[in-house]
């Protein structure tokens, strides 16, 4: 099976300090990854290399088939509609509806989709996050776990190869917490590749999925799914 | 396709454009000033241009005045020595009737000829010269000539056309320093005003971009913005430049004289139209500096 994500010595500094060292792993299709690691030990860096925002200071890594360590700024675009990314802050335009920011996220990928197709779309992916009757509504209008429900929605909209999430759950409660793991595992099941960066040790522990430790910048350890992880402390520092 | 690409280009930037009107503004008054003077100087310039060969054709026309009392053959002598010389392209006899005839038509001189009970006006011999630095000399040649007035020899005024030439050149360049200080304040306030918008929408931009949506697509709204201050100024600037002429050209038909020379209605109208075309150059072209300087990729 080819891998959505490949990353082949991969490193990123900023100036002296180096944020990401010498990065080794692949993830592949239908595989939920946990990428845990204490504050500042580099996961927001290779989530931010895998959506393009930044580029590795050496080495190759390669995204939904795409060598994102060579393109240029006008491919970006296009790495990015392969790619769906949920972030810890939601990020939903405040002018749209919850509908309608799922369907901005369909429709800035492909303009040959129709109002009518998006609009189906993207209800049904309002469906699929359990927030089919709350189409209408603003983001204001909705609580955090739901805002974060409808981010979910837009990332999968389009039908990416590869999910990211940055700390989804951290602005949740416990309980819509594991609502959102649940999401993630189905997503996973469809045949995308999910990468969830979190500080939640007993979501990392509970679900038994493979795990990958950033420690200062290094990958100390990459735990296959069905283990549990004696570094999982680290999720939680 | 076309649709959705209308309505994210053009719908998203219309409303984002009304939103934003008050910040807008500044811009759309320097902007609507700018173009306003430039249509006003455009069509100066291009009267001054028609001016300049109107005052060109008639400096290089020399009017070589006759004797009343000059001989027959000594005006022909003359005229074929005219003829004979290689920078000369023409010459005209005018009798006497024939020139008051023609003073007749020219503002104030009526009165002044029906003043006197005989004709004061001077038969003459109207010479084109081909090229205007050469009617001095043949001024000089036929100035002291037997047949012509020793008084009042000639309508040669050494150094007329090169004053008007001067004026006019001075007034260009006026022009030109003028135009360019306004634009030069127009292009930095309309920057200044998408700058604001960038500013104001920045998190929207950044979701735009992070969920991938293509550059012209992120950017594309912001020099329609552009491009909209740039026509609504234009479309302001033009009928009033329009207005303006259209105005002076009724007055001065009404008074019997000439508004200015070459300048039609339908010169008024290809103004107005270039005004709003050079609004939404300057606009939009505003719009992409503001963008290359203060939008990240």
């Amino acid at each position: 099976m080819r891998p959505i994500v490949e990353f082949a010595a991969v490193t990123r500094a900023y100036g002296a300090r180096v944020a990401l060292d010498d990065v080794h792993f692949e993830l592949l299709p239908g595989e939920l990854t946990f990428l845990v690691g204490p504050s500042g030990a580099g996961k927001t860096t290779l989530l931010k290399l895998i959506n393009r925002e930044i580029r590795p200071s050496s080495g190759r890594l390669w995204v939904a088939g795409m060598p994102a360590h060579l393109i240029k700024a006008s491919r970006v675009a296009e790495l990015r509609r392969r790619v769906g990314v949920v972030f810890q802050d939601y990020k939903l335009l405040p002018r749209l509806t919850a509908r309608e920011n799922v369907a901005f996220g369909l429709q800035v990928g492909d303009l040959r989709v129709s109002d009518e197709e998006a609009r189906d779309r993207s209800l049904d992916a309002l469906e699929a996050v359990g927030l089919g009757d709350r189409g209408d509504a603003y983001p204001h209008q909705l609580s955090g776990g739901q805002q974060q429900r409808v981010a979910v929605a837009r990332a999968v909209v389009g039908q990416p190869q590869l999910l990211i999430a940055d700390e989804p759950t951290g602005n949740l409660d416990q309980e819509t917490a594991w609502q959102m793991m649940d999401l993630f595992e189905d997503i996973a099941a469809w045949g995308t590749a999910v990468l969830v960066a979190t500080h939640n040790v007993e979501i990392v522990t509970r679900l038994q999925r493979r795990v990958l430790t950033l420690v200062q910048g290094r990958l100390v350890r990459d735990q296959p799914a069905g283990r549990t992880g004696r570094m999982a402390w680290l999720a939680s520092s | 396709m076309a649709t959705n690409l209308v309505r994210h280009l053009f719908g998203g930037a219309a409303r984002s454009w009304a939103r934003n009107i008050g910040s807008t503004a500044p811009a759309l008054g320097s902007m609507t000033l700018l173009l306003l003077m430039s249509g006003l100087v455009g069509l100066a310039g291009f009267a001054l241009h028609n001016l300049e060969q109107v005052e060109s054709g008639q400096a290089s026309l020399l009017h070589v005045y006759l004797r009343d009392d000059a001989k027959p053959p000594d005006v022909a002598s003359l005229w074929r020595h005219l003829l004979s010389d290689a920078r000369v392209a023409g010459v005209t006899y005018v009798n006497k009737d024939q020139a008051l005839e023609r003073a007749q038509r020219i503002p104030g001189l009526p009165q002044l000829a029906d003043a006197t009970e005989s004709n004061p006006f001077p038969a003459s011999l109207d010479v084109q010269v081909k090229k205007i630095d050469d009617v001095a000399a043949i001024d000089a040649l036929v100035r002291y000539d037997v047949a012509v007035d020793p008084v009042y020899p000639t309508s040669y005024d050494k150094g007329a056309y090169q004053r008007i030439q001067a004026v006019l050149f001075g007034t260009a360049v006026a022009g030109f320093a003028l135009l360019g200080l306004l634009g030069f304040v127009a292009v930095t306030v309309t920057m200044n005003s998408i700058k604001a918008a960038i500013h104001a929408r920045r998190d929207e931009i950044t979701i735009m971009q992070l969920v991938g949506a293509p550059r012209w697509m992120v950017r594309g709204p912001f020099v329609v913005e552009g491009a909209i201050t740039g026509a609504v100024a234009g479309v302001v600037a033009g009928l009033i430049t329009f207005g303006l002429t259209f105005a002076g050209i009724a007055a001065a038909s009404g008074a019997f004289t000439r508004f200015a020379p070459g300048i039609t209605i339908t010169v008024a109208a290809a103004a107005a139209a270039i005004v709003l075309l050079v609004g939404l150059g300057l606009g939009s072209g505003s719009s992409l500096i503001s963008l290359r300087r203060h939008m990240e990729t």
